[in-house]
């Protein structure tokens, strides 16, 4: 761990325990986070991005079940730690923002009660001054007339205002890492750009770290600084963004980026990866791209690849680099 | 995993579809505890059917066998003596010819239970039909005509809602007196509501689905929609509902019967309860054994209808453990 | 903001309230005229069995219900009887119909008062911990429970627990003496077991409401965000789960009073001979006593509306996401 570092995860397998099996949900991501910089992990539907997200603040609920890995922060590792440690870490140093604001506030307590909250456990105990500081992040995020909105439910709230007083509860107690899991996937173009830029602020003027879910390569391009590819709950390919786009090394990265529309001809056909998405209760032996690859090899078919740096900012999980 | 999800994702349509059929059966079969309670029922039909022709008649009355424990049981019976002027006492033991034992007049329990399990049945799926019947019709009425009438039929369905059945039972038995017909029909003319609301509900949200457009458009008459789409789409729910209330409507009668105010020309569990509770300390199993049978039917009822119903609850997650 | 559309929920659901009061009172006259006896009929049955003067008697009757008159007075007097609190006479006791429901009804209220709080707080907490440690032992164990709780009938148990713990063990004495003080503690201990009767069936009732209710809010995904937001469990659950939980819960809890409770107390008031209502009807329904069993029919009715407006009331109160223009 260097000193910029400030996340490290290892080896991380959570699996879902059901009937049919195991649900290998995520089954093996390796990155590390570094102070102030934005990482992206990136993917298709289904590829484990949430449940990789949820692991780290071991968020993931009954059948699921973290069966390896470690997430190093602080000298401490979450995975491991007693559950009072955790818990003060949980929203005070490392806070969290989800995709559906909608129902990720509770419908039943209004927006003041749910921040206020937030702020209370992790130690504020002066109410007025944690209503001042409630609305003034309020005001930061934009948020017109943050009084009302302070005082109102969930449901009295637009879907942007909602996934932007969530983002408001979330910096509440200044966490040093914000994960993000695809906050601006529910909401329309404008709130996205809004928000997306309310991030991007934050990041340069709070120096915060930031983890971004997406699966939409554009919003990588706009706030990554490093990429994290995932496909099949596996780490395939970890690179910095302008990398990642200009010189894919993996061949489902290549897909991927093959896939986003091409500005340069304006043609709004997109390419797609043929074939569909592993099942993540009977993954394919040894690479879980290879029934899907062009270039597929023998030696894909049974190992599985390791992790292969090509330089110093990039590395590829692929036999054909190895 | 992956194949139930897409599963889900179909409208359910019951009808012509073996497939679906199979898909919920296998969907039930994981419920041991619903399997059970199938088994119990059909066990119950099994025996009301054939029981009695292998068993005596369960109203003939034989008072020197009065009182007979069940098998492997046995009790004192004191005899007062008018000459010696004292008691004797005599020990009964049960005995092959009635396994069951005899209540106090001599009547063969297991008899009158077999003819118990019939009555339940009987009045358990008959009120339930026609109840059920009942709410689809004022369900489909009330969603199809909509307005007006849909106002007053609901308002009418909570009127029905709110009074407290058994009092009602209570009245209507005494008012036009006791008859196993009468509590059939009473009970079956009262318990549409939840029935009725659900189909409503139903209907209603059906309106709008594709596929009843896709009807309407190729000029299928409303009467044709309500028979072949909406009722088949409603099944699901009409089975579950139907199952789950069953127990109620037993229990209904059984009760009605155990205070007194049941068919006296008939055998019910219940009636045999209310002779049971009288003779207590003499003869205890008469109390005992259609309390018994009574539970394991109704438990086996909810089993099957809790079964049912995750079967045919796309949300359930079955594959938890 | 919030007041005014309330008090214009209130005053429509009253209004509606009262309606259905008033379709209900119809229903019950419709029933009284098309039962196949005149309900003077049954009185005089009794008269003449104690050998009084029947003419007399009849005319005297027929006047005070003025069944002399068209169906239409009758029908409005019988309205108005109801609308100032006159239930009618009891034939069988001798007195006002609203004098011996004066009389008794604490007796009910008691039972089944003790009933419903053991039974929520026990059935509510017994569910909630079976939500939370869902398909553990524990769960299993409840839940079998809660299903063997709803189907056993509760007559049966009643039956049963005197069976052995009066018969057998002799431990408990069965009946209620109404010479005693309500609160004597003779009574309380004759209370146990029709408390236990009657509430058997409600905490497994309860126990099946709350595991799903919870179970159905603790999979909501500010369940997990206020997790994330470094909750202890206990507030996770006890506040944010269980509050979302209740409202529903507290609706089917009071819906269930008129369609299960009365109806168990009924019984269960009959079996240990309790002095109340149940009783009352019963007693009336053998004695003929019509006046009592209509009585006691629409009171319970009424109960039953008055509780379910309430209900609805303060849910709308409760749940911010409702809103009635
Ligand atoms: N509770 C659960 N039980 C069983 N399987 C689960 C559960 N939650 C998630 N999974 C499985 O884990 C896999 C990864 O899910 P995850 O939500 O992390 O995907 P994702 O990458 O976030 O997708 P999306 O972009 O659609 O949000 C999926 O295949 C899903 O079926
Ligand atoms: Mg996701």
């Amino acid at each position: 761990m260097t000193d910029s570092t400030i996340l490290e995860v290892q080896d991380l397998k959570t699996y879902f325990f059901t009937r049919r099996g195991a649900v290998k949900a995520v089954d093996g991501i390796d990155f590390s986070l570094k102070k102030g910089e934005c990482l992206c992990l990136v993917g298709e539907s289904g590829c484990g991005k949430s449940v990789t997200v949820l692991s780290l603040l071991r968020l993931v609920a009954a059948p699921g079940r973290i069966v390896s890995g470690q997430v190093h922060y602080n000298n401490v590792d979450l995975v491991h730690c007693s559950e009072e440690k955790l818990r003060g870490i949980r929203g005070g140093d490392i806070a969290m923002i989800f995709q559906d604001a909608q129902s990720a506030f509770n419908p039943v307590l209004t927006i003041g009660d749910q921040i206020a909250e937030q702020m209370t456990i992790h130690g504020s105990i002066d109410r007025q001054a944690v209503k001042n500081k409630g609305i003034e992040l309020l005001k930061e995020m934009n948020i017109p007339e943050p009084d009302r909105v302070w005082d109102s439910f969930p449901h009295q709230l637009s879907g942007g205002m909602k996934q932007r007083a969530m983002i408001a509860m979330s910096l509440s107690c200044d966490p040093k890492i914000l994960i993000a899991d695809e906050p601006t996937t529910a909401v329309d173009v404008t709130i996205k750009a809004q928000i997306l830029d309310i991030l991007h602020t934050l990041k340069e003027k709070r120096g915060m770290s930031l983890i971004f879910v997406t699966h939409d390569l554009g919003i990588v391009a706009d706030i990554g600084d490093r990429a994290q590819v995932i496909y099949g709950g596996k780490s395939i390919e970890m690179a910095s963004v302008s990398e990642i786009i200009n010189n894919p090394g993996h061949p489902y990265t290549k897909g991927l980026i093959a896939c986003l529309p091409d500005s340069s001809t304006d043609s709004e056909r997109l390419a797609s990866i043929p074939g569909t998405a592993p099942n993540p209760i009977d993954l394919p032996e040894g690479c879980p791209f290879h029934p899907r690859c062009a270039q597929v090899m023998d030696i894909c078919r049974h190992v599985v690849p390791k992790q292969t740096i090509i330089s110093e900012t990039h590395t590829v999980n692929c036999h054909l680099f190895g | 995993m992956n194949n139930s999800r897409s599963a889900e994702s179909r409208p359910v349509r019951i009808h012509g579809n073996r497939r679906l059929f199979l898909y919920y059966w296998n969907r039930t079969k994981q419920n041991k505890l619903a399997i059970a309670g199938l088994g119990f029922i059909l066990f119950l039909i099994l025996l009301a059917l054939i029981g009695p022709f292998f068993t005596a008649d369960p109203t003939h009355v034989d008072f020197a066998e009065r009182n007979v424990p069940p098998l492997g049981f046995s009790t004192e019976e004191s005899i007062y003596d008018i000459k010696t002027n004292a008691f004797t006492v005599n020990l009964i033991e049960g005995t092959w010819k009635h396994p069951l034992g005899t209540d106090g007049k001599g009547r063969d329990m297991l008899a009158m239970l077999i003819s118990g399990a019939r009555i339940s049945l009987e009045v358990g799926l008959l009120a339930t039909l026609i109840a059920i019947c009942i709410g689809a019709l004022i369900g489909v009425l009330s969603a199809y005509l909509g307005g007006w009438w849909d106002n007053v039929l609901m308002r009418f369905t909570d009127i029905m809602m709110t009074f407290p059945f058994f009092l009602l039972l209570v009245l209507i038995i005494f008012m036009f007196g006791p008859s196993l017909t009468l509590i059939v029909l009473v009970i079956g003319l009262t318990g549409w509501t939840g029935a009725a609301r659900l189909i409503r509900s139903e209907a209603l949200s059906l309106r709008t689905r594709e596929f009843i457009t896709a009807a309407r458009a190729l000029g299928a008459s409303d009467a044709r929609i309500v028979i072949r789409h909406l009722i088949p789409n409603v099944a699901s729910l009409i089975i579950v509902m139907a199952t789950l209330s069953i127990p109620g409507v037993i229990l209904a009668e059984s009760a009605l019967s155990f205070i007194g105010l049941g068919d006296p020309s008939q055998t019910s569990w219940g009636i045999i309860l209310n002779d049971g509770q009288k003779s207590l300390d003499t003869a205890w199993w008469v109390a005992v054994e259609p309390g018994i049978m009574l539970f394991f039917t109704v438990l086996a009822f909810n089993f099957l209808g809790d079964g049912l119903r995750d079967a045919f609850d796309p949300r359930s997650n079955l594959d938890a453990r | 903001m919030r007041k005014s559309w309330l008090q214009g929920y209130i005053l429509k659901r009253l209004l509606y309230a009262v309606i259905i009061a008033w379709g209900i009172v119809t229903i019950t006259f419709i029933l009284i005229r098309i039962g196949p006896n005149s309900p003077a009929d049954k009185y005089l049955a009794n008269i003449a069995a104690r050998g009084q003067d029947v003419a007399q008697v009849t005319a005297a009757i027929e006047s005070r219900y003025g069944l002399d008159k068209p169906i239409i007075v009758q029908y409005g007097d019988y309205l108005m009887h109801l609308a100032q609190g006159d239930l009618g006479w009891s034939f069988s006791t001798s007195m006002p119909v609203i004098d011996l429901i004066g009389k008794h009804w604490i007796y009910s209220f008691q039972l089944i008062f003790l009933s419903s709080l053991l039974a929520a707080i026990i059935g509510i907490l017994l569910g909630m911990y079976s939500a939370v440690k869902q398909y553990s032992k524990i769960d299993y164990i409840i839940s079998t429970f809660s299903f063997a709780g709803i189907s056993i009938p509760n007559f049966w148990l009643g039956v049963m627990l005197i069976l052995l713990f009066s018969v057998k063990l002799g431990w408990f004495k069965v009946f209620y003496d109404t010479t005693l003080p309500l609160l004597s503690l003779e009574n309380l201990k004759a209370l146990v077991l029709p408390v236990f009767t009657l509430g058997t069936g409600m905490v497994a009732g309860y126990v099946r409401y709350t595991r799903s209710a919870m179970l159905d809010n603790l999979r909501k995904a500010f369940v997990t965000t206020a997790r994330a937001k470094g909750l202890p469990e206990r507030t996770v659950i006890g506040k944010h789960v269980f509050r979302n939980a209740m409202l529903p819960l507290v609706t089917i809890i009071m819906f269930d009073l008129g369609s299960i409770v009365f109806g168990g107390a009924y019984l269960t008031e009959i079996i240990f001979g309790i002095p109340g209502l149940g009783q009352i009807s019963f007693n009336a329904v053998f004695a003929n006593d019509y006046p009592v069993v209509i009585a006691i029919t629409l009171i319970g009715t009424f109960l039953a509306l008055l509780v379910n407006l309430i209900t609805d009331i303060a849910y709308t109160y409760f749940d911010p996401r409702i809103r009635y223009e």
